[in-house]
């Protein structure tokens, strides 16, 4: 077996960690955004329209025969509103159709297993540069994913430093991207306290709480979260994988206990083991070029060519080629060319009847 | 990472997409990506070879991959060559054209020698116009 890779502390050249297991986990796209869409919806508050909305009238249908339809109708007279049509989902002032009710079904029951497997999936998609790249982070320019950062950062107290350690690491350029996308909420979510909304930059994962949280909660986009409380709903926000993380050393050091590896359970989670994967190498060029499978394929034939060089000509249109697969047609051509050349020249022979000087004094008028 | 897992991973969405025409071609603005196609032959981030063309005011950028890094490092994953301004369409192409020579992503050549020849057309100063002379009644009024 290869040695572990290794991900080294930034700003501490000389010590690195093995990669937790977790980072290499099985990256199921689908399981994540099936998990995600569940899992988002269990924040959500009731909300239903009035239960009276569109019913407080007497109204009652005038039936047949009065040559208007039979919706019911306000009674009365003296007011505009008598003899309008009332409650049907078509009338103004009616109700709506099929009322919103406070008891829908506003939660939805993820399995355990499930919501686990998608927060190791966007955990080990947030370990891939191209991912994180193609989530829209502005990685570009940092040294390594994923990002550790020493543990003193943990009791970082003032956000100067916080700015001055992303900086350091060039992971500042992603909270310039949050704070330039920042944009007044199109609709009524402006006056309902979500008044702007902006982009996702990065999230910090820390083991112990000194400072941190509040060191780095003003920055505009950074998010932060306990390594014992990963969420999903932060680790790939809209169901898409690639959040920029960046680990404080004491939390990266900890993955492997929070969930386990691929033969050791988790010490937090009860019998929890990492999924493995379905396939153990899915390069399809490794896995086509392997000598297992191209000692059994047949050998490769000679190679053809469907257009060896040319586009196909119509040999009816096209004389040369033609004669190439006829040889014969030139003969029947030159016959037939000389046939009409003769035929020409007959006719030419034959000429008028009569001379010019007796045409004009025949047909003078 | 394999790039066939990448590719299936960002093929569907990514931040780079560019689908404006419905039906039309599906455009990528990746960096690395040579005909800004979103395909996984020219996907600039689901290779583990790319070749990124790009025009700066020192002159045209070619960026490539280097060969012996971690899959998790990212800035120096990569190195930048320029090609000097004023080079010409000759040298410029010689040094794309050597890249794909020495077995760097073959199947690239075409793509990059155009996007190549593309940044030095665009380099060139507009030829200016002598003004246009009056003719007919404008030059007698």
């Amino acid at each position: 077996m290869a040695s572990r890779p290794t991900v080294t502390v930034q700003g501490e050249p000389s010590s690195s960690l093995p990669l937790p297991a977790v980072l290499t986990a099985p990256i199921r796209l689908d399981v994540v955004a099936q998990v995600h869409k569940s899992v988002a919806k269990n924040k959500r508050q009731a909300y239903a329209v009035s239960e009276k909305a569109g019913h407080q009238t007497s109204a009652e249908s005038w039936g047949t025969g009065r040559a208007v339809a039979r919706i019911p109708r306000v009674g009365g007279g003296g007011t505009h509103r008598s003899g309008q049509a009332a409650f049907g989902n078509m009338c103004r002032g009616g109700r709506m159709f099929a009322p919103t009710k406070t008891w829908r079904k506003w939660h939805v029951k993820v399995n355990q297993n499930q919501r686990r497997f998608a927060t190791v999936s966007a955990l080990a998609a947030s370990a891939l540069p191209s991912l994180v790249l193609a989530r829209g982070h502005r990685i570009e320019q940092v040294p390594e994913i994923p990002l550790v950062v020493p543990s003193e950062v943990e009791s970082f107290k003032k956000t100067k430093e916080a700015v001055a350690l992303l900086k350091s690491i060039d992971a500042y350029p992603d909270v310039v991207k949050v704070s330039n996308s920042r944009k007044l909420r199109a609709g009524k979510g402006k006056m309902r306290n979500r008044r702007y909304r902006q982009r996702r930059g990065p999230l910090v994962v820390y083991n112990e709480d000194n400072g941190i949280v509040k060191a780095f909660r003003n920055l505009p986009g950074v998010e932060l979260a306990n390594v014992k409380r990963l969420n999903l709903l932060q680790l790939a926000p809209g169901g898409h994988l690639g959040r920029f993380i960046i680990w404080t050393e004491s939390a990266f050091a900890l993955l492997d206990q929070v969930f386990g590896t691929f033969d050791s359970p988790s010490a937090f989670k009860k019998d929890y083991i990492l999924p493995t994967a379905k396939i153990t190498n899915p390069d399809v060029t490794r896995l086509i070029n392997s000598t297992e499978i191209q000692s059994v394929v047949r050998p490769a034939g000679p190679k053809t060519q469907k257009r060896p060089w040319t586009q196909k000509k119509n040999p009816l249109i096209n004389k040369a080629l033609l004669f190439r697969l006829n040889p014969y047609a030139k003969v029947l051509r030159k016959q037939e060319l000389l046939r009409q050349a003769q035929k020409e020249k007959k006719e030419k022979k034959k000429g008028s009847v009569a001379g010019g000087a007796f045409l004009t004094t025949l047909f003078a008028p | 990472m394999s790039n066939d897992l990448e590719w299936l991973l960002l093929r569907k969405y990514n931040s780079f997409l560019v689908k404006k025409a419905s039906g039309g071609p599906i455009f990528s603005t990746e960096p690395g990506n040579l005909r800004n196609l979103h395909s996984h032959k020219y996907s600039g981030l689901a290779n583990a070879k790319t070749i990124d063309i790009k025009d700066s005011p020192s002159g045209i950028q070619v960026t490539v991959n280097k060969s012996k890094v971690t899959p998790h490092q990212v800035r120096g994953a990569r190195t930048t060559s320029t090609i000097r301004n004023r080079s010409g369409g000759r040298r410029s192409l010689g040094v794309v054209a050597g890249l794909t020579k020495k077995g760097y992503r073959p199947d690239l050549r075409a793509a990059a020698l155009a996007r190549t020849s593309a940044l030095i057309t665009a380099q060139k100063e507009k030829k200016s116009r002598p003004p246009k002379k009056a003719r007919g009644k404008k030059a007698t009024a």
